[in-house]
């Protein structure tokens, strides 16, 4: 019997999945358990299996492709079965929300590309302020910018993207720009002579000219997938979601010792980063109020220490999960967030590595930084930014003395967590790390 | 019962043949003349295929040996002012022109070879290899050899495309003054083609020194000439078209000469054209160094039967025969003519030692530089230099309104007047009061013979214009009554006459006006109204002119006039009846090279157009309101066009509209579209807008007609557009 595959809801909540790249073509045999394709989420690449045998009929959605989860990719026949059976299939009513979908989809040159109909989005194009995005069967959005609106735009320093078109198809035309510009006002621009009237009164600033020094180059690098991911869920995050920060001076000497004197003797080298993710741990035990996540219409109390750990790779940042940091001895949190950091930059994390967590810690120390503010995680309430511990004068008992000081900023969700809370929280983290020998106990 | 009467041609056709008494009465120098130059012609097509079988020929090498005795015999008695083109199969007859233009005392055969003939040998074999010492610098090749100075006017690799230039040639000399002739060689399988048979019936009708020159060799390729014609005897030919006709063994060389002793004195006395069939046989295949009968066409015996009747042969022996040289001499000759080949090859190729041992290569020195590779496909205009240009915006002197097709006759009538060598022909032009339009009044009496009307052969008319502006000594104004007879003619009008200069290596001048009118609105049908400029635009050679108004004709038909390359110039039915200012009594200026005309400025779109559709576009920018900015482009071709005052405008606007009234596949607009996103991508703020007629050819219906073309209403909706583009800003 023939079969229509829909995309799998492959991360928890995950409601577009890049369909990244088929590992089969119209025509292939696939046998249950094969690898057909890959599956790009926000944060990891998985292996999609077939769960049937059978050959393939039609491919509905290209390599590089973000299909919204339940939308059909694939129709597989049956051994024999004839080809009327996948047109059946795609004919009836099974897919109607697809052929709905496309049927929104005005610009006739990506309605032409069936690909494109499936996924993209349903875009009232006959709005005329719709911004001129639309995404594509290659997974881009796509703006559409008149050329010479590309060439103004660069010469006059304007983000497209803060431009909605309004030309034919939602393409950005010059005069969209220039009324932009005149909402705007006008700023120095590289070639007087193009189209939009430069403010004569001026004066060529310095940083005008350092502009059109840097400006004059640029090579352009095509967003992966973890980079659009990056964007888009900080940008909601940071956006919707009503941060504030409480910031600490922790001083960290016994735990320089203390961490000195372990690594004397530990197989396992602890590093401060370590010791800071089993304080967070043991604070999150001690304020378990603060281990909360906000749902629209309820509140997560997580009751163990689930803490995702950021690492900076090369395609940019991942945060895999430390489960149960709490139980775990120092040792054996350093060995997890080592395996964690190492598959991170090889590209080896799994979906469920990725997942969960209530909590997160994000160090820039080792670049010197003193201190930072974080962007939550969503949907987890609290991310710990913590900088560089560095020898400070402080104030002791009156006295002006100089001690090994970390400043770590919390930034939490308002929503979940009050200020009162935070700092509760914050000040049980600075116990635990200023007296590290409770965390060992 | 009926009466019989029994018909006789208005002209002879005989075969000639020779008798030992002619042979005996031969001067002995023509025949060592004639042997020489066969020996020289058999050594270098020997050579052309040994190349050929090493791979250094590019292309095919259409050999002509076993054909020498026709060339040879026919050119040996012609003047140096007496001029032949000839067919792919042509280097015999170049070489044996060549060779008379520089020893026209005759070859010496103890000392055949001086500088001048081995110049001759070398530069014609570095032709056909492709070579910048060539005589078309390499562009020609062994298809397309021409030496205008020697009187070889080229040879043409359309079968049968030769002809009509050739006749163009012989009206040229004809009245030029001069009792000069032109041999046009062609081979069986080009009696059956039209452009042959259309110049057979022209040059008879006006006694144009043509002579037809059928090298009857039998074979069409493979296809024997019993196959396709019932009358085998193919100067049989001519007494259809009232041109005396002889027949001849080609591979007896005297009797050729004989023949065209006799054709010679009928055609210098202005009696007009002449046709000879020689007999002769290709050793081998078409091209390469086979025989025939290795494709299976032909079998061996009838080339052994044809080898055994070998000109050089038969010219040795018969000299033999009359003690004027012995076989020990004949050697000797032979020896001298490989020699001479050997030095040549020796200028043109070294060895290559990465090869196989004893490969040779071309000197890589000798290739033409590959920079060479668009030049002179067009002249560059500089004979337009000095000439006083008038725009009608800025004109001072006294004005009048006229039609547009009473200035279409007046400035053609003033530049006949000043240029003795302007020809105006085409169908009915000297008739119906000045052609069927009225653009050729009055210009029959005044300038009697240069008007000529002709026989309803696009072709040759079109070819006979080619000849003659190739010549030199006339300025051809040729009338196609639609443009769509171009498409009868194109063989001449594309192949020949806008590729002449190029392909014969960038110097020759083509300077030749065709004019036409665009008559969609006239109810002609499908065949009739078409607008001929996209063709033209995107075939090279051509420059095209097209006015909105008589002011702008004038002008550009003055610079057309004086150009030295083909033009085209391209009228409209709907404009013939306008009025329009021009200036009064002034018919000399031109309208400046290569400038279009800004009939409006406007800020939001730039429009380009032409013709009547100039002013169309006018009114339709009246009736929207848009502040277009309309181009008249007049100049129309890629090299002439206007790119800085087209540029111009699109920076400014960066809307683009182009628009034209004919049928969108032939149309003017896709080139020009896709010139302008490469040139000005940047400046674009929409894609480039087009208004154009529909995709098929206007009906004779009136409201079909109306239909598949545009005007105003049309340019309206382009304009709609265009402005829907621009967004909501």
């Amino acid at each position: 019997m023939a079969t229509l595959i829909r995309m799998p809801e492959v991360a928890a909540g995950a409601t577009e999945i890049v369909l990244a790249k088929w590992n089969i073509q119209e025509g292939s045999v696939v046998k249950a358990g094969d690898v057909i394709a890959e599956m790009e989420t926000e944060k990891a690449v998985v292996d999609f299996e077939s769960e049937t045998d059978g050959r393939v009929y039609k491919v509905l959605v290209a390599d590089g492709a973000s299909v919204e989860v339940g939308n059909p990719i694939l129709v597989l026949l049956a051994e024999g079965e004839e080809a009327s059976a996948g047109d059946a299939l795609l004919g009836g009513s099974a897919v109607g929300p697809v052929a709905s979908v496309a049927s929104v989809s005005a610009e006739p040159a990506v309605a032409a590309a069936d690909v494109a109909a499936v996924v993209a989005p349903p875009v009232a194009s006959a709005v005329p302020t719709e911004p001129a995005a639309t995404v594509l069967a290659d997974g881009t959005d796509r703006r559409f910018v008149s050329p010479i609106v590309r060439k103004l735009s660069h010469e006059q320093g304007v983000d497209l993207t803060q431009l909605v078109g309004t030309g034919p198809g939602g393409r950005i035309v010059r005069r969209d720009l220039e009324a932009f510009i005149a909402q705007r006002g006008p700023v120095a621009p590289d070639s007087p002579q193009l189209g939009v009237q430069p403010t004569p009164s001026m004066p060529a600033s310095g940083s005008a000219i350092a502009k059109q020094e840097y400006s004059s180059s640029y090579v352009t690098v095509p967003h992966s997938g973890m980079r659009r991911a990056i964007a888009r869920r900080l940008t909601e995050s940071k956006t919707t979601v009503p941060h504030f920060y409480v910031t600490a001076d922790c001083k960290v000497d016994a735990l320089l010792a203390l961490r000195k004197s372990i690594n004397e003797t530990s197989p396992v080298k602890i590093s401060v980063n370590d010791f800071v993710v089993k304080a967070v741990a043991a604070a999150l035990m001690d304020v378990p109020e603060a281990n909360v996540v906000w749902n629209p219409d309820s509140m997560l109390k997580y009751e163990s220490a689930d803490i995702s750990v950021a690492v900076a790779t090369d395609g940019g940042l991942l945060t895999p999960v430390v489960r149960g940091a709490e139980k775990r001895s120092l040792s054996n949190l350093s060995t997890e967030i080592s395996e964690l950091v190492a598959k991170a930059r090889a590209g080896k994390l799994r979906q469920d590595d990725l997942e969960g967590g209530s909590f997160a810690v994000t160090n820039l120390g080792m670049y010197g930084t003193k201190e930072f503010t974080a962007i939550l995680n969503p949907p987890q309430s609290g991310i710990l930014a913590v900088g560089a511990a560095s020898p400070r004068a402080i104030v002791e008992d009156g006295e002006i003395v100089v001690a090994n000081v970390m400043t770590v900023t919390l930034s939490a969700d308002h929503r979940a967590v009050d200020g009162a809370l935070a700092a509760q929280w914050l000040a049980a983290f600075v116990k635990r790390i200023e007296n590290p020998l409770s965390m060992l106990i | 019962m009926t009466e019989k009467i029994q018909l006789s041609p208005k002209e002879p056709w005989i075969e000639l043949r020779t008798t030992p008494e002619d042979w005996r009465n031969a001067n002995p120098k023509l025949l060592e003349n004639m042997l020489g130059q066969m020996h020289l012609i058999r050594a270098f097509e020997e050579t052309v295929l040994q190349l050929a079988s090493e791979g250094l020929v590019h292309g095919p090498a259409h050999s002509s040996i076993g054909q020498e005795g026709g060339a040879v015999g026919s050119i040996v008695g012609l003047r140096g002012t007496d001029a032949v083109n000839g067919s792919h199969r042509g280097h015999h007859q170049f070489l044996a022109k060549a060779i008379s233009y520089v020893a026209p005392h005759g070859l010496d055969v103890t000392h055949l070879v001086n500088p001048a003939v081995q110049e001759v040998l070398q530069r014609t074999l570095a032709e056909i290899l492709g070579l910048a010492q060539g005589y078309c610098r390499g562009r020609g090749g062994s298809m397309h050899l021409q030496w205008m100075e020697a009187g070889a006017l080229g040879t043409n690799a359309i079968v049968g495309g030769g002809v009509p230039l050739g006749a163009g040639n012989a009206w040229a000399q004809k009245n030029a003054g001069t009792s000069d002739l032109t041999v046009s060689y062609f081979g069986d399988g080009a009696v059956n083609i039209g452009s042959v048979l259309e110049t057979m019936n022209l040059t008879a009708a006006w006694d144009i020194p043509l002579v037809f020159f059928i090298e009857n060799n039998l074979y069409a390729v493979s296809t024997h000439v019993s196959e396709v014609t019932a009358e085998e005897r193919l100067s049989g030919r001519g007494t259809g078209f009232g041109i005396p006709s002889w027949r001849v063994d080609g591979m007896d060389p005297l009797a050729v000469h004989l023949a065209m002793q006799e054709i010679s004195e009928h055609v210098r006395a202005g009696k007009g054209p002449a046709i000879i069939e020689a007999e002769v046989y290709r050793f081998f295949h078409q091209n390469g160094p086979f025989p025939g009968s290795a494709f299976g066409y032909r079998p061996k015996d009838e080339e052994e039967a044809w080898r055994n009747r070998d000109p050089l042969a038969r010219v040795a022996n018969e000299m033999i025969n009359l003690g004027l040289l012995d076989q020990a001499m004949v050697d000797e000759v032979r020896n001298q003519a490989q020699a001479a080949m050997q030095a040549a090859v020796d200028q043109l190729l070294e060895p290559d030692l990465a090869g196989k041992p004893g490969a040779r290569k071309i000197r890589a020195e000798l290739w033409p530089s590959v920079d060479f590779v668009n030049v002179g496909v067009r002249g560059d205009a500089s004979e337009l230099a000095g000439a006083r240009t008038e725009e009608l915006t800025s004109f001072a002197g006294a004005k009048e309104e006229v039609r547009f097709v009473d200035a279409v006759a007046a400035v053609m009538d003033r530049r006949m007047e000043t240029d003795p060598r302007i020809v105006v022909l085409g169908e009915d032009v000297h008739r119906l009061k000045g052609g069927t339009n009225g653009a050729t009044k009055g210009l029959v009496d005044k300038y009697p013979g240069r008007v000529l009307g002709t026989p309803i052969s696009e072709n040759a008319f079109a070819g006979l214009g080619g000849g003659m502006a190739l010549d030199g000594r006339f300025r051809p104004v040729i009338e196609f009554m639609y443009p769509d007879f171009m498409w009868v003619a194109a063989d001449q009008v594309f192949n020949q006459i806008g590729k002449a200069r190029h392909m014969f290596g960038g110097d020759a001048a083509v300077p030749l006006v065709i004019r036409t009118k665009v008559a969609m609105g006239s109810g002609y049908g499908s065949q009739h109204l078409m607008d001929p400029a996209g063709i033209f635009a995107t075939a090279p050679g051509w420059r095209i002119v097209a006015a909105s108004n008589p002011f702008d004709y004038v002008g550009l038909m003055n610079a057309a006039l004086a150009l030295q390359d083909p033009v085209l110039v391209i009228e409209h039915v709907d404009l013939y009846a306008s009025k329009g200012e021009i200036a009064q009594g002034d018919f000399d200026y031109q309208i400046e090279f290569g400038k279009a005309a800004v009939k409006r400025e406007g800020s939001d779109l730039t429009i380009l157009t032409y013709l009547s559709m100039v002013n169309h576009s006018l009114e339709a920018v009246e009736q929207t309101g848009v502040d277009a900015e309309v181009i008249d482009l007049r100049w129309l071709d890629r090299a002439s066009l206007d790119w800085d005052t087209i540029g111009a405008s699109i920076k400014k606007t960066n809307a683009v509209m182009i628009v034209e009234q004919g049928a969108q596949g032939t149309s003017y607009g896709s080139w020009l579209a896709d010139e302008i996103q490469r040139r000005f991508f940047d400046y674009l703020d929409q894609p480039v807008q087009r208004v154009h007629g529909g995709e098929a050819s206007p009906s004779i219906s009136k409201v079909l007609e109306r239909a598949a073309i545009a005007r105003t209403e049309e340019v309206v909706a382009g304009i709609h557009h265009v402005v829907e583009g621009f967004g909501k800003n």
